[in-house]
């Protein structure tokens, strides 16, 4: 026998033992008893046949990924079936349909006729080609793309620009001016104080214009441009860097947790 | 015809998206809420062709036997095992309850879940040896980069931990928020950009030749 | 679904902080049980004392900026009581009614306060079965009431109205998004002509991932193997992705100018449907549509990790030579570019979430940051109505440099109203 046919045989063997292992034979409930060890045998074998990827591309990882990917794709498409189609269309479009599905018709309204065509017309792809009918698919994309870049290029504006732009401009450059006095004998280097909240502020708005001058396209980044520009590409990648190191702190914790699940729920069933 | 349709389409519910942002008024909150409800329920007839894609390519490999074919039917297999699950029929005893079935529930809970913690958990050990590759940073900017990681990483440290803070969350509230912004501009106004060009008809590459 | 969605939330959250989050509930409800106690112990005292003296100045107006399902209602709070039998206001009611005469609807709350103007808003919805239900272009009349320690003893204010909640034509609120919006559109306008007159020979600044683009598919040939090219979570709404596709389109070109394969995996459906005419024109284009299979680009799931392992696994037995990975990435971004970096593919990156920039920057050779993405399409096609669209950008950047210059300068000054001119309500 060659490798191909030997290592699936000793797996599903492997796997049937540990199922036995985890079987309390003297539980009332026979069936549960039987599904509760082969879920936990499930879990730990599909977690271990992931892991199994960082030694290298293998057997029992392309069986893991393909299984995964079979069941997801399904389980979005059942989920999208009923909370798109079955709960929002069909109960405004056919009485018997709604009821054969078990969902309560809501009354009918003409417009969700309009998606219900739009998404019959992209089906049409799947039409053989020698019937040259598949071009009015098009008409679907290009509502879709359309009216969704209409609605963010305001939503985009409002958050991501204009916001921006006006938080930058309300930072005050000086300080409240009361007097040189007063301003030495208050002077304090913490967080708080007024020197590091304006000395804030300073690289606040020479970070953004800089950042923005880096991101100029049609003028060359040389002499004066260049360094503001250059000055520019630096502060984003000491950004870049802080937010890496955070997260690099923070997923650590992802893992310790995966790998008590695979020592002591799992592994707890043979030691 | 098949050039001017698609056109005219995209013109038009761009510019009307665009335009209903301005009006408070009922019916127009109304069309928006209800043109997005459209894009939904489209986005289920294009899950039937993507599902479609997946089952051909996969039955493709078998039929010709190409390299690692037995997989496909693996993936064959979860995928018709679970659609069948998600059926809904024959009434309130039936083995068939839709998404309240015993097994597409299960199948959920002991397959799906694993491999989905595992693989989020695989970010831990990708992220070592991303930092791995980011110590070795061999230009200027690498180093940049590499010097704000040390500096927010050795907040976390216990015993110096009380002497770098200050220095970490500095970077963290104030350059930071600086790049931040940079972007955000930079990228809202390449949003506005790109939408304008599709609105106006110049950008539509993604409508393929005629 | 809630049932699915709490699977997940488990996977996620360690159970010691469920534990915390439970303890910290029941530490509330604790708290609140004994607040109310609180309340029932001054009651007994403060049955003795005579009515406060009810809030003044009642006024009513329509909301302005909404669909007519809101009206605003101001008034004066009455000032601290003057003797010691006068009970102190705790809180104000808002009713609502039809008629002058009731029956009238307690519609808010607010707790009491002597200081100011105060201002309620009572909107709602238009589901006139539900709770919340707001008559719209109706009469309304308003009243506020000044409670008390005891239910019973409280002071009516007059009556204000009527008023009509009115839906607006117009957002004032949003006018600064407007006068942008108009503002980009006419300097498109314009550089797309200048452009049109002047070709292609505007300059544009040299972009490293672009550039290496050309080099990337000329790798792969020479190595005959293919090119991969992600488009990322995104869906069709995700702008990030209509950027993407140009630039896809333009790539497909190539990769079939130059007989090379170009493989497409797809998250989402409608993107898959996109890609696939766009891989598809971009190989007529080329003068090659009998090389454009249609299982080049192929949908695999909806589900983030699932399609993540699948394009890991695509990664390491494909071997492509280049990686182009560009469009929204979220977490999987680290495992999809360190996957392509071990397997010794040249990798090109770029997005606009800024959480993912770092894991491209340093897992990858080439990273386009936030807006180089969006620009990226002109520079590959050199087409001339591009390139002053790109054009048009840069001169709305060198506008808002000199609106934050004058901004700051304006709010170091003391006239603060100029940046608030750029704040957008609602």
């Amino acid at each position: 026998m060659n490798r191909k046919v030997l290592i699936p045989i000793a797996s599903i063997i492997v796997f049937i033992g540990f199922v036995l292992l985890k079987l309390d034979w003297d539980g009332a409930d026979r069936t549960h008893e039987l599904w509760e060890a082969l879920e936990v045998t499930a879990g730990g074998f599909l977690t271990l046949m992931i892991f199994s990827f960082l030694y290298k591309d293998n057997a029992f990882y392309k069986f893991a990924e393909h299984l995964y990917v079979g069941i997801s794709a399904a389980y979005w498409m059942c989920v999208g079936f009923w909370s798109n189609l079955a709960q929002q269309a069909i109960p405004h479009l056919s009485q018997s349909l709604s009821e054969a599905l078990g969902q309560p018709f809501l009354g009918y309204i003409w417009h969700y006729w309009i998606p219900v065509a739009l998404g019959l017309i992209l089906l049409t792809r799947l039409l053989p080609e020698s019937m040259k009918i598949g071009w009015i698919s098009k008409w679907t994309l290009a509502f879709i793309v359309a009216s969704t870049a209409g609605l963010f290029i305001t939503a985009n504006l409002q958050a991501n620009f204009i916001a921006q732009i006006a938080s930058t401009m309300s930072l005050p450059l000086l300080p409240d001016w009361t007097g040189f006095g007063d301003f030495l004998s208050n002077f304090d280097l913490s967080y708080e104080g007024q020197f590091v909240k304006m000395f804030s502020n300073w690289v606040i708005i020479i970070g953004v214009i800089s950042g923005l001058v880096y991101f100029f396209f049609s003028k060359e980044h040389t002499g004066w441009f260049g360094r503001v520009s250059r000055l520019g590409i630096w502060v984003l990648m000491v950004t870049f860097g802080a937010a890496f190191g955070y997260t690099v702190m923070g997923r650590v914790s992802l893992l310790v947790g995966r790998l008590t699940f695979l020592f002591r729920d799992w592994a707890g069933v043979i030691g | 015809m098949k050039r001017q349709i698609p056109l005219a389409l995209v013109i038009l519910f761009g510019w009307l998206m665009l335009a209903l942002y301005f009006i408070p008024l009922e019916g127009a909150q109304k069309i928006n809420e209800n043109l997005l409800d459209w894009t939904a329920i489209i986005g289920i007839f294009a899950l039937a062709l993507g599902i479609w894609s997946l089952i051909s390519v996969n039955v493709d490999k078998i039929q010709y036997k190409k390299r690692d074919w037995p997989y496909s039917i693996v993936t064959l297999f979860g995928l018709f095992a679970m659609i069948v699950f998600g059926l809904k029929f024959g009434g309130a005893d039936s083995m068939f309850q839709g998404q309240e079935s015993y097994m597409f529930r299960h199948f959920f809970d002991d397959i799906l879940i694993p491999i989905f913690s595992t693989m989020f958990s695989l970010l831990a050990f990708f992220i070592a040896s991303a930092a791995y590759r980011a110590f070795r940073a061999r230009s200027a900017l690498a180093t940049i980069l590499l010097v704000g990681a040390i500096i927010v990483m050795i907040r976390f440290f216990p015993f110096i931990a009380e002497y770098t803070r200050p220095v970490a969350d500095w970077i963290i509230n104030v350059p930071n928020l600086a790049a931040k912004r940079a972007i955000w501009m930079g990228v809202g106004l390449g949003i506005v950009a790109t939408g304008l060009k599709v609105i106006l008809g110049i950008e539509r590459s993604y409508l393929g030749r005629d | 679904m809630n049932y699915y969605t709490e699977k997940i939330t488990r996977a996620l959250l360690p159970a010691n902080a469920t534990a915390l989050l439970v303890a910290l509930l029941l530490a509330c409800a604790t708290l609140n049980v004994s607040a109310q106690e609180s309340v029932v112990e001054e009651d007994a005292v403060g049955s003795a004392l005579v009515a406060p003296v009810g809030v003044s100045s009642v006024t009513a107006s329509d909301a302005p900026n909404d669909a007519g399902r809101a009206v605003v209602v101001t008034f004066v709070p009455a000032p601290v009581p003057q003797s010691e039998d006068q009970a102190l206001t705790l809180s104000y009611e808002i009713h609502r009614a039809l008629s002058q005469d009731g029956p009238w609807k307690k519609v808010g709350a607010m707790p009491s306060d002597t200081t100011a103007i105060m201002t309620f808003k009572d909107a709602g919805g238009r589901d006139t079965t539900s709770s919340d239900y707001f008559p719209t272009e109706t009469d309304l009349y308003y009243r506020v009431r000044s409670m008390t320690v005891d239910t019973a003893l409280f002071a009516e204010s007059e009556i204000a109205g009527p008023v009509q909640g009115i839906g607006q034509w117009w957002n004032s609120g949003r006018s600064p998004v407007f006068w942008f919006v108009l503002f980009f559109t006419i300097l498109t306008l314009v550089f797309l002509n200048v452009a049109r007159k002047r070709g292609d020979s505007l300059y544009i600044r040299p972009l490293a991932g672009i550039d290496a683009v050309d080099e990337a598919i000329g790798r792969a040939t020479e190595m005959g193997k293919p090119i991969l090219y992600v488009l990322g979570l995104g869906t069709a709404s995700d702008i990030a992705t209509i950027a993407s596709f140009t630039i896809l389109g333009r790539v497909s070109r190539k990769v079939a100018e130059y007989q090379t394969d170009v493989i497409v995996p797809c998250y989402d459906p409608i993107v898959f449907t996109i890609a696939q005419e766009t891989v598809r024109s971009g190989y007529m284009d080329a003068g090659r549509p009998d090389a454009y299979r249609d299982e080049q680009v192929y949908f695999v799931t909806q589900a983030q990790f699932a399609y993540v392992a699948a394009v890991n696994g695509t990664i390491l037995r494909e071997r492509p030579a280049t990686n182009i990975y560009l469009g929204k990435f979220f977490a999987e971004s680290l495992i999809l570019a360190e996957t392509g970096a071990i397997a010794g593919s040249i990798q090109i990156a770029g997005t606009d979430e800024i959480a993912q920039l770092p894991f491209f920057v340093v897992a990858c050779d080439y990273t386009l940051i936030g807006e180089e993405l969006y620009a990226a399409s002109a520079y590959l096609g050199r087409e001339p109505l591009l390139l002053g669209a790109l054009k048009a950008q840069d001169y709305a950047k060198a506008v808002i440099v000199v609106l934050a210059i004058i901004g700051v300068i304006m709010t170091s000054m003391g006239y603060e109203w100029f940046a608030e001119a750029f704040k957008v309500v609602g």
